[in-house]
């Protein structure tokens, strides 16, 4: 696998720092998160797991900065993205996202769909063209550039969902069970490219997953038990 | 953007015809019925200058200008008066013709400027006293008459000497019978709907008018069509009724392009936070959703204007009131048409876009 150009050519160094400091988040009487801090460093790959509703994806969502925590802060080199005065373009800037579903826009060709964020980020439509067939050339399916969705198998879906996030450079992947939807195989394939690419262009990788296999690739495992992250040795961490 | 602004609405292209064909009904509603005011404004300065007259004296305050009636002894004080050349009475008989009930006929002197303005095209002038009158080449045409044919007015028959053509709308469309057979028809002796007047050299209209109506209490002088047009009732009640159906037109386009976009928010909404989540700003976002409602409106007022050019016309002969008003496109009138149009499309699209700005992405995505 190589990045593609111009990829990471002004990152230095290319993943970002994540601080999570005692963060929590409800819904309604729902506590989804109590107290979570979690740091993790540039470059660092850390797979989330934990049980259904145990807290994992609202953890991710926080730190994209797609939802506002209760209390808490979430920085992301330094940056609380939510705060941010321009929220949309702190997380253009830092964050790219997989999602389990791969959630393409049905109307737009993969080629089209991995432009979107570019155009959110105005780049010139030449340009956008070019970035994007590179993209998708780097997850392995630029043969499949002007198909839409639906002409599409989840795997290479999801490839283009894999070459979306990446479209803007982030200093950070976040994937929520990016896998959960597709078959062994092709799950296998996908982590496979997803840690190919964190390794090849230098991110800060963090991955949702019930998948035990994923935490064997990853740098650190980090589990949450009822909105809160359970030590090594079962017991859970507390705010200090 | 403008490609998926194009690509979304393709994508459901029965909503989009729909909701554009709505807008379309409001813009040609709109388009047909401006041109149906530049056509009575048209109208109406034919009905100012007949004969080829410089001013018309009418009653005043009466509900339209063919309910007037003055005493025909006016006449000799207008003559008298300096500023005026020639005056001659016109005697109106609306919806006297039954071949055509949208043609007028008018009670004329046949000594008057009136009668003798008019160029025969066929036939001769009326014998003195005798059951004969002229018509217009355009009704002619219309009923196909020649010389010598009858025509019945007022359940009575009259033999048509010749046709003339003067060039204004109404004459052409309509009869010319002498005056006295005119009021002996309406049962109206002694009395005529108005007075056409030619001012002398160098006498401006607008200075003999305030002359003449201040010495001839009662009366209104028309000397342009916009004045025309205001002096009736009708006309007032046109303009004011035309204003209120833009206003509806414009509010119930907007509350369709409004429905329809919201009802697309709620069904894409995953996909918006989508736009989100890789970072598109709010206002990005909601460009969009606001360029899809212009857009729709776009499409619709275009063919909303093709629509009013169109309509109004075939209306017009539907109805039959082709001698009374034709339909007057401009660049203008289809400019606003065009305008209302896109006031739909932004005002629809406001709230939709603003409630987009206001959901989190986190919120949007749990939607698909």
């Amino acid at each position: 696998m190589s990045a593609p150009a111009g990829a990471h050519a002004t990152r230095e160094p290319a993943g970002a720092q994540v601080a999570i400091e005692a963060v929590s988040k409800g819904f309604g009487r729902v506590s989804a998160l109590r107290e979570v801090s979690l740091q993790i460093g540039p470059g660092e790959a850390v797979a989330i797991t934990g049980r259904s509703g145990s807290g994992k994806s609202t953890l991710l969502a926080l730190i994209g900065g797609l939802e506002q925590p209760d209390s808490g802060r979430v920085l992301i080199d330094g940056r609380a993205v939510w705060k941010d005065p321009h929220p949309a373009r702190a997380r253009r800037e830092l964050v790219g996202f997989v999602f389990q579903r791969h959630l393409l826009l049905a109307a737009l060709s993969a080629r089209a769909n991995v432009e979107v964020p570019l155009i959110g980020a105005g780049m010139h439509h030449g340009a956008r063209r070019t970035r994007a067939l590179s993209l998708l050339e780097a997850v392995g399916i630029a043969d499949r550039a002007e198909h839409l969705p639906s002409e599409l198998s989840g795997g290479e879906s999801q490839r283009v969902a894999v070459a979306r996030a990446l479209a803007n450079e982030p200093r950070l992947l976040l994937a929520d069970e990016p896998t959960g939807a597709l078959d062994s195989t092709t799950s296998e394939r996908v982590m496979d490219l997803l840690f190919e690419l964190r390794r090849d262009l230098g991110m800060t990788l963090v991955v949702v997953s019930y998948d035990p296999s994923v935490g064997a690739r990853a740098d650190r495992t980090v589990t949450l038990v009822d909105g809160r992250i359970e030590a090594p040795d079962g017991a859970l961490f507390q705010r200090r | 953007m403008l490609a998926i602004i194009t690509t979304n609405l393709l994508r459901r292209s029965t909503r989009t015809v729909f909701t554009a064909s709505g807008i379309a009904v409001g813009v040609a509603t709109i388009v047909a019925l401006l041109a149906f005011t530049q056509g009575l404004k048209e109208t109406a300065a034919g009905f100012v200058h007949l004969g080829g007259s410089e001013l018309g004296i009418f009653q005043a305050n009466v509900s339209e200008p063919t309910a007037s009636v003055l005493p025909e002894s006016i006449v000799g004080r207008l003559q008298a008066r300096p500023e005026v050349a020639r005056a001659t009475p016109l005697l109106l008989l609306v919806e006297g013709l039954k071949a055509d009930s949208s043609a007028i006929v008018f009670g004329a002197d046949p000594a008057g400027f009136f009668t003798h303005n008019l160029v025969l095209t066929g036939g001769r002038r009326p014998a003195g006293g005798a059951r004969e009158l002229l018509i217009g080449d355009r009704l002619a045409a219309q009923l196909h008459l020649l010389p010598g044919a009858t025509l019945a007015v007022e359940e009575h028959r009259y033999r048509v000497a010749g046709v003339y053509h003067s060039g204004v709308l109404f004459e052409d469309s309509g009869a010319v019978l002498e005056l006295a057979q005119a009021q002996q028809l309406a049962s109206r002796p002694a009395e005529v709907t108005d007075i056409v007047v030619q001012l002398a050299p160098g006498v401006r209209a607008s200075r003999a008018a305030g002359g003449i109506e201040h010495a001839l209490p009662g009366t209104q002088v028309i000397s342009d069509p916009q004045q025309a047009l205001r002096v009736g009732a009708n006309g007032i009640l046109i303009s004011k009724a035309i204003l209120v159906i833009v206003v509806i037109a414009l509010i119930v386009g907007a509350i369709s392009v409004t429905n329809t976009m919201a009802m697309s928010i709620m069904e894409r909404q995953g996909e918006l936070g989508v736009l989100s989540t890789v970072g598109w700003s709010p206002a990005r976002v909601a460009s969009l959703i606001l360029g899809e409602g212009v857009a729709v409106s776009v499409l619709g007022a275009a063919a909303g204007l093709l629509f009013g050019v169109i309509g109004g016309s075939l209306l017009v002969r539907a109805l039959g009131v082709s001698a009374y008003v034709s339909p007057s496109v401009t660049a203008w009138g289809l400019g606003r048409g065009l305008l209302v149009g896109v006031a739909i499309g932004v005002l629809g699209g406001i709230y939709p876009a603003w409630r987009v700005t206001r959901m989190t992405p986190l919120k949007a995505l749990s939607a698909t």
